[in-house]
């Protein structure tokens, strides 16, 4: 029960209800004080005769009475005044034009007495005595004899000068219960009605006032929040910046305002107008009031502002450090100070100008300059380390404060670097150094196996069988030589552990003299070798090359088909010298191109052919080793080699 | 005569063994040693023609040992190594040896080898000098005979053969493109499509050269070209 409440209270549907409550409520509330204030005079007084309305109407209307029986009296009396015929037209026109209004005015009675002939007059049909005593009992009896008046200012000067001389009693007053028919019935009732509105609108103002507060308070709490003591959860409005927030209600305040100032109240569109800005303002004030609400809940509202992230990223450090900040702004505020100086101080400001503007911008530029030499260094240093150069000493010395920590920074990676370099290479040397060492050990009896075989052979073993299993490790020693040979070259190929002399080598003699080693193989191979070449000076190292070449062609012999044709070309293009050998696989070529140069890895994967699948290996590590690009190219059955190496530059 | 004694010098007992059984079958006598010292006190004990031996060796190395051997000696030693690399084939030439031969080796060519040093040791020298005959270390070309030897023994070329190493031994230690040799042997300007001087040149090398692949005498310039070796 007790989480059902309060999952109610923390409800989407229970905060728009309250927040419509505070809306109504404010609406409400505001729209009653206007009423209130607009009709506060018939909210003050006690009944309509208190109202000035009424007491302005009924002064005039017991002036006119006055008018008409003391001062104009009757047609006759005026016509016989003896006056210009001017003055009685006039007179009588008036005479006529009160003797309507009086007669209009339903409910107002009047009773004037000549104290000195005892002449009564009065509008009411009644006997004399009657009508005294009904106006008398009227609570908007006004009572006037000479000197004497009881009632409130409700006769004017000019009735009293009328009245001057004449010794009358005069008794006016407006009849109840009123009859429909005059100004004073339809006041009176418009009175009423708003008497006993304004009671309602009082009634309303409170309970509003109350719910609003109500309300109100609970949207404080709950806002924000869909449980309690839970996280504060923002809408989407709060991202707004609270600052530019702020100026954007501002701003609608001050639209509002202006439409108001416009308008004329004159007519309910006007009021309708009015009220439409007044609710959207209100609607507007509410959620920024909540918004802020839950700013400050989640205690960002100094943070969510916009001038806060723009003084936050500047002083994080991540665009300036806090004091190359300051500096600027010290810098900025100096200068300023400077030149205000100068212009305010007239003739001597130009000596201000001359003796601290100038030396102040200088030494400022001076100083940048200086940091941004360092800057420049410190990426002078970067690139060299980034190109490989990781012994580029880097002067922390000369490096400006600002950026010294970039600079230390830049040594560390740059020592990191080193670091691990020094340990590739110093693997990579182990490595090669095992491999040696171990080669060395296996050399030894080898040697034993080779020289015994061969005593071996020279025995008579009279044993077909024998000699056969003789020749077969005859064969597998030698082949066991040759691996263990490669296996050294290829490691040191690919360590670079190898020297490499680089001289003017024509690529074109090297082959000539490669395939003069090789033609009698390429005769028993049965392979037709077709050599075009020209002149090619490379920059290499000629024994090296030699390895290359002779790897590949040794590759051809044992590889190609027999009876097919080999081509070997030499060529020059653009900035290399370029060695290009064709042949055709006798073997299916079932291995990826880039794979046939991993070590170890061999054309055929039987592996019954001789050689040890190094030799296309260490020729790629002799051409890079050199600075060349080996590339090795299968399609279908043809089998491509291209080497390209640097040509030589005369000096 | 007596036998023409060789010291064999090794750690490693099976490879003296059957290095005996080939020197024995090339009528030399032999000598046995197991390290540095062993062989020095043999030299020092008796008449020894000619030295095989091992780098790595317990109590004194095969560098030291030819150090001191060379202090006192003029006999030929060839070293057998397991170390390949030219740099240990330079020391040991540098240090005194005549010859180095890498282990593994091919018996037959280390025989030739023991030979060729043998003769040169023994016979060479007394020869008497004859001023038209070109010489470097045991190879020799004598133009009024127009012959060829090696080690004293003659090698039988083709004209074409024998007009490349004239030329080659007349300019001893240049080296010369194939080109250059095609135009200066045969006389006409050369296409440079062929390589017949290469194969000409690696069947001069397999008739003179007791390893044609690692030739002490007609070397190749790899990517320059041919030249005679001067010693």
């Amino acid at each position: 029960m007790d989480t059902k409440l309060k999952s109610i209270k923390y409800s989407a549907w229970a905060k728009t209800a309250a927040f419509i409550v505070v809306w109504l409520g404010i609406m409400c509330a505001v729209g009653s004080v206007v009423f209130l204030l607009n009709f506060h005079e018939t909210v003050n007084s006690k009944s309509y005769y208190d109202t000035h309305q009424f007491k302005n109407e009924f002064s005039t209307l017991v002036g006119d009475a006055v008018e008409y029986n003391v001062k104009l009296k009757s047609e006759a009396n005026i016509k016989s005044s003896g006056d210009t015929e001017e003055t009685i037209n006039k007179k009588l026109q008036r005479y006529y034009q009160i003797k309507k209004k009086l007669s209009k005015s339903v409910n107002f009675a009047y009773y004037f007495k000549n104290t000195n002939t005892g002449e009564t007059v009065t509008n009411i049909k009644a006997g004399a005595e009657d009508a005294l005593a009904l106006i008398q009992k009227q609570p908007s009896l006004v009572y006037y004899n000479q000197g004497t008046f009881d009632s409130n200012n409700l006769f004017s000067i000019d009735v009293m000068q009328m009245l001057e001389g004449a010794q009358y009693e005069i008794y006016a007053a407006v009849i109840e219960p009123l009859k429909p028919g005059d100004v004073f019935y339809d006041a009176f009732m418009s009175y009423s009605k708003n008497k006993a509105l304004s009671n309602n609108a009082t009634i309303i103002l409170v309970l509003a006032t109350i719910l609003t507060i109500a309300a109100f308070i609970y949207l404080v709490m709950v806002t924000g929040r869909r449980e309690p003591e839970g996280e504060i959860n923002l809408s989407f409005i709060d991202r707004l910046y609270t600052d530019v927030y702020s100026m954007l209600v501002f701003l609608a305040a001050i639209i509002s305002i202006a439409i108001a100032a416009q308008i004329s109240y004159s007519s309910p569109v006007d009021i309708i107008i009015i009220a439409l800005v007044f609710g959207i303002d209100m609607l507007i004030g509410l959620t920024y009031v909540l918004s802020m609400i839950r700013q400050i809940k989640s205690g960002q509202l100094i943070r969510n502002t916009l001038i806060y992230k723009i003084f936050a990223v500047c002083f994080s450090g991540k665009t300036f450090k806090k004091w190359t900040l300051l500096l600027l702004l010290g810098y900025g505020a100096i200068n300023g100070v400077l030149f205000a100086l100068a212009a305010n101080s007239g003739g001597a400001g130009f000596f201000i100008f001359l003796f601290l503007i100038v030396p102040f911008n200088i030494a400022a530029v001076y100083f940048a300059a200086k940091a941004l030499l360092s800057l420049s260094q410190i990426m002078e240093a970067a690139k060299e380390i980034s190109v490989g150069n990781l012994d580029y000493a880097l002067d922390n010395t000369k490096v400006a404060v600002a950026f010294a920590s970039f600079a230390k920074d830049i040594q560390s990676i740059q020592g990191g670097l080193k670091k691990a370099v020094a340990e590739a290479i110093k693997g990579e040397r182990m490595k090669t150094e095992l491999i040696t060492n171990v080669s060395h050990d296996l050399k030894t009896p080898l040697t034993s196996v080779i020289n015994y075989v061969d005593l071996l052979k020279q025995e008579d073993l009279n044993n077909e069988k024998a000699c056969q299993y003789l020749n077969i490790l005859e064969e597998k020693s030698a082949r066991l030589k040759q691996l263990i040979e490669d296996l050294i070259e290829a490691s040191k190929a690919s360590s670079g552990n190898l020297a490499v002399s680089v001289e003017k080598v024509d690529l074109h003699e090297l082959v000539m003299q490669a395939c003069g080693e090789y033609e009698e193989k390429f005769q028993k191979a049965e392979l037709d070798v077709h050599i075009t070449a020209d002149k090619t000076f490379i920059a290499a190292d000629g024994k090296h090359m030699w390895r290359i070449v002779e790897n590949l062609l040794s590759n051809t012999v044992k590889y190609s088909l027999s009876r097919t044709r080999v081509y070997i070309n030499v060529a020059k293009t653009g900035s290399c010298g370029v060695l290009i050998v064709k042949n055709i696989s006798a073997n299916p070529l079932d291995i990826p191109p880039e794979q046939l140069t991993e070590r170890f890895v061999r054309g055929d994967l039987a592996r019954t052919t001789e050689g040890a699948g190094l030799g296309l290996s260490i020729a790629q590590s002799l051409t890079s080793l050199q600075g060349g690009r080996f590339k090795v190219e299968t399609d279908g059955d043809l089998f491509k080699v291209t080497v390209e190496m640097p040509l030589w530059k005369e000096e | 005569m007596d036998k023409l004694n060789v010291l064999v010098c090794d750690d490693d007992t099976a490879i003296v063994d059957a290095l005996e059984i080939y020197l024995k079958q090339e009528d030399y006598g032999v000598v046995k040693a197991y390290t540095g010292r062993q062989a020095l006190k043999a030299l020092s004990e008796q008449k020894i023609h000619l030295v095989l031996l091992d780098i790595m060796m317990p109590e004194l190395d095969g560098l030291l040992t030819t150090i001191k051997i060379r202090e006192e000696l003029n006999v030929p030693i060839i070293i057998l190594s397991a170390k390949s690399e030219d740099t240990d084939k330079i020391t040991g030439l540098n240090f005194g040896a005549d010859d180095y031969v890498t282990k593994p080796f091919n018996p037959l060519e280390l025989m030739a080898r023991v030979r060729s040093q043998m003769r040169r040791y023994t016979a060479l020298g007394s020869m008497a000098a004859n001023n038209s005959i070109l010489r470097t270390g045991g190879l020799e070309l004598d133009p009024e005979a127009k012959e060829l030897r090696v080690d004293g023994e003659a090698i039988k070329l083709t004209a074409t053969e024998y007009g490349i190493m004239l030329f080659l031994m007349k300019n001893m230690g240049h080296v010369f493109s194939t080109e250059q040799i095609y135009e200066q042997v045969w006389n006409e300007p050369s296409y440079s499509a062929e390589n017949t001087v290469p194969v000409h040149i690696r069947r001069i090398r397999e008739k003179i050269e007791i390893n044609p692949r690692e030739p002490k005498y007609l070397k190749v310039v790899w990517g320059i070209g041919y030249k005679i070796e001067k010693y």
